[in-house]
């Protein structure tokens, strides 16, 4: 142990520590693998992360994301996201809404199996819905999605029936996002959430692959399901990893370990594009980010300081810089993705300090005292921002702050873990302003989020009321004929951006990451590729 | 030395009910709710749905002896998020935890008290400068970003060592496999305490070979080898001893962020998971079982301890 020797080590960790910083992906190009025309071959297997231990139940109220993914892939719902966004067949061939729009009747597949080989028919179905979904006392996920289905009621083996007390013309899209059906002949006479045999250990569905081995805190292995209703899938087996860690996601993308995931932190985007056989896509959500104040302060009732808001944003400019350039400018709710229903023929709100500054002043809000901060009776606009902590949020609010403080709002920003966020803002509806989004299902349906119904608790966290719009909202809720409900929302959009009743920011893009030799993806976003799993292949 | 562990049960008792009472009226108070309530579209009667067949309507006074009262009897309650037994989910992640910890126990000491002898020996020398150049580093770097910076190197670009997972178990576990596994999260955790180790060994292996004994050792002609191996390093042990009691608890925290890089399936991912879906029973269950593993570690300890050096069994 001569002293050549630890020099030579010391360099030797050195070169290492640097080889490992300036990794950037730079490997020698392999030839891209061009498979797309290509036929699907059966056999591989893809690898998906998720965060946590999943539920093997979409109904149960501890199944979020994580359970998501998987839930939609072992069972099946009477309908799902159609490729173009429209709800297409699943469990269910056809459906058709009575003249007053209070029964909704569907048609089921009569060659369906659970995975256990007992057959499924409608008593599955009027299971779910009547002793899971509808009983008030479980509280379960979506449910509120249903308020308005009094009963579900069989017609013989393949014929349900949905009453309603007034009519959801949603109802097709709403069955199709997280609304899996569960097998009766498991769950009758069981406590649906406290089934650990079901939800923890052995899920029985209906869906092309069904489970093979669940390790807590490790892996979920799925396999191909022989007897599904539809086209046997190709992939031989899909894995989900249970992996925390976010950056642990990216570097198993680039390491071949994982397959495709949408990516929450668009900061490592530019890495991931330099790097070979990773695809990098942007796809069109149902979301829309917005900011909001609370309305029920009377400084927030005024529309023109709204507006003035809208006006101070320069919104581009954070698509551009934060999300990597995922996103468009949203003037309404309704997401381009519904293009039978979208439509930019709006007010529209370009970044103009000078315009934010003139509107606020016409609310009676002026900088009087020269300190940079406009104020009214003596008293600055003061504004607590309050954040939750997840994916881009943070950054986002940081800019957005800027920005307002530039036209003279005096904006503090209060930033708190997710959890927090949720009771305080949410809950409590004890904040100031604020900034999120919100997902829905693929129907333009916004009553929940903006109706007065909604005001003092529920969804409508701005506490926005206007008649109008609850007029508009409940037209379109109750409409099933579809020209008739473009007009509708054609309308309500424009009222939207008229009012504000959020400040809408953009429609982001998902960033869908994915290795190259996976082929047959529906070009849609993740979670709604994976209703179409078995379309999937390995190519080669 | 009956009364000596008698005094520590006492002692440890105390210590659980402090511990319980703390963690429980801290994680109750925080604000948020299990995953279940805290849904950002859930509706307020989904909630209040939950909230009473979680038994969060009682006040956190009766919740808390309620919980006690069961936790005497072995039943450590049901995990609001997954409806399991609390019990079950430690019990099937317990073993990785240990495994991960023992390994990197096993590995710190045999490294740190190699680095810390030559450290010691080649006082001031260009080996003594490294080693306690790396001990800074290894200390002061954050173990998430040097775990990705190892990942991206072993496993993204070189392709040698998997980045996640525990490896293949029961039927088609091999031992390659395994260890493979094993290398960069100990490597990672091992940073948390093997620094301390070899400060500790060069610090008290300065103090003993400058002592009498060993000259007189060295005069009466033995070798350097058994010099410094049988009779310096035997008495450096001793303080050795102590500060791996000290670091148990360091070594299971820095698991937490460990586990998390590299997807290691033990108790620290758990906590992960029960404290961001605020499962207060199972973080109530862990903090219980992450007490006592502590606890019972330092008891080995001081009894490991009081064999190596006769004074303290006298003493106790």
């Amino acid at each position: 142990m001569n002293k050549k020797w630890w020099v030579f080590l010391s360099a030797a960790l050195m070169a290492l520590f640097l080889a490992a910083c300036s990794y950037g992906g730079e490997e020698e190009a392999e030839g891209e693998a061009t498979a797309s025309s290509e036929e699907a071959v059966s056999g591989g297997k893809v690898s998906i992360p998720i965060v946590a231990d999943p539920t093997f139940n979409p109904w149960h109220p501890s199944a979020y994301a994580e359970s998501n993914v998987i839930n939609r892939v072992i069972f099946d719902g009477l309908t799902k996201p159609g490729k173009d966004l429209v709800p297409a067949p699943d469990l269910a061939e056809s459906w058709e809404t009575s003249e007053d729009g209070l029964t909704w009747t569907f048609q089921l597949r009569d060659d369906v199996t659970w995975h256990d080989g007992e057959p499924f028919t409608s008593e599955d179905v009027v299971f779910t819905f009547n002793d899971i979904t509808l009983n008030e006392e479980l509280g379960a996920n979506s449910a509120s999605y249903f308020g308005q289905v009094e009963s579900v009621e069989a017609d013989g083996d393949y014929t349900v029936m949905f009453n309603l007390s007034s009519p959801v013309a949603a109802l097709p899209a709403y069955l199709s996002f997280n609304t899996e059906i569960i097998p009766e002949h498991i769950f009758q006479g069981e406590d649906p959430w406290d089934l650990t045999s079901f939800n923890k250990e052995n899920p029985v569905g209906t869906g092309p692959f069904k489970l093979k081995s669940y390790t807590s805190g490790q892996s979920v292995v799925l396999e191909r399901n022989e007897e599904y209703f539809g086209d046997a899938a190709n992939l031989d087996e899909v894995e989900y990893k249970i992996l925390p860690d976010a950056n642990t996601h990216v570097a198993q993308l680039l390491s071949g370990e994982l397959s495709i995931f949408a990516l929450d932190d668009t900061s490592a985007v530019e890495r991931i594009e330099s790097a070979d056989g990773v695809d990098v896509d942007g796809r069109d959500t149902n979301r829309f980010f917005w900011l909001i104040v609370n309305q029920q302060e009377e400084r927030f009732q005024d529309v023109k300081v709204r507006q003035a808001m809208e006006h101070a944003l320069d919104r581009q400019n954070i698509i551009d810089t934060v999300l990597q350039g995922y996103g468009t400018i949203a003037d309404a709710g309704i997401t381009p993705a519904l293009s039978e229903y979208y439509t930019d023929d709006v007010k529209q709100y370009p970044f103009d300090p000078e315009e934010a500054k003139k509107l606020l002043a016409e609310a009676g809000w002026e900088d009087t005292n020269g300190d940079g901060f406009v104020d009214k009776d003596g008293e600055n606009f003061e504004i607590i921002f309050d954040i939750g902590i997840q994916g881009d949020l943070e950054a986002i609010a940081q800019l957005v702050q800027q920005y307002l403080i530039d036209v003279g709002l005096d904006v503090q920003l209060n930033t708190m873990d997710w959890n927090t966020m949720i009771d305080k803002v949410v809950i409590q509806r004890d904040y100031a302003m604020t900034l999120n989004w919100w997902r829905y299902p693929p129907d333009p349906d916004l009553k929940a989020y903006m109706h007065s119904d909604f005001a003092e608790q529920g969804n409508n966290i701005p506490a926005y009321q206007n008649e109008e719009m609850d007029k508009l909202l409940d037209a379109g809720a109750e409409t099933s004929d579809v020209e008739e409900r473009k007009e509708i929302y054609t309308e309500a959009q424009k009222l939207m951006a008229e009012e504000l009743p959020y400040m809408f920011l953009w429609y982001p893009q998902e960033v869908q990451v994915k290795r190259s030799d996976i082929d047959g993806v529906p070009e849609l976003a993740f979670g709604d590729t994976l209703h179409y799993i078995q379309e999937w292949y390995m190519a080669e | 030395m009956i009364r000596f562990l008698l005094n520590r049960f006492g002692q440890s008792i105390i210590l659980l009910f402090i511990v319980t009472v703390i963690t429980f009226f801290l994680i109750n108070l925080a604000p948020g709710g299990p995953t279940g309530v805290m849904r950002m579209d859930a509706s307020p009667d989904e909630r209040q749905a939950v909230i009473e067949r979680l038994g969060l309507d009682q006040p956190v006074i009766v919740r808390y002896f309620e919980w006690v009262g069961n936790a005497v009897t072995g039943d450590l309650g049901t995990s609001f998020n997954s409806s399991e037994a609390v019990v079950e989910r430690i019990a099937e992640r317990l073993p990785y935890t240990m495994e991960l910890t023992v390994f990197t126990i096993i590995f710190s000491v045999i490294a740190g008290i190699i680095l810390g002898v030559i450290s010691a020996l080649k006082r001031g020398k260009a080996a003594d400068h490294v080693i306690n150049f790396s001990s800074v580093i290894g200390l002061s770097v954050p173990s998430f970003w040097l775990g990705l910076m190892l990942i991206l190197l072993f496993s993204v670009e070189l392709g040698w060592l998997p980045s996640s997972g525990v490896g293949p178990r029961g039927a088609d576990f091999d031992f390659g496999g395994w260890m493979a596994h094993l290398a960069m999260p100990v490597l990672i955790l091992s940073t948390t305490v093997l620094p301390n180790i070899v400060r500790f060994t060069r610090s008290s292996m300065l103090e003993v070979i400058s002592q009498n004994y060993i000259r007189t050792a060295r005069s009466k002609g033995a070798k350097e080898f058994v010099v410094l191996y049988v009779h310096a390093l035997r008495n450096a042990m001793i303080p050795i001893i102590s500060i791996i009691g000290v670091l148990i608890p360091r070594l299971l925290s820095g698991a937490v962020i460990t586990e998390a890089i590299f997807g290691w399936t033990g108790i620290g991912t758990l906590i992960i998971e029960a404290a961001n879906g605020r499962d207060y029973p199972l973080i109530m269950g862990i903090t219980v079982v992450i007490t006592l593993v502590v606890i019972i570690s330092n008891l080995l300890v001081d009894i490991i301890y009081s064999q190596v050096d006769p004074r303290v069994k006298n003493m106790a």
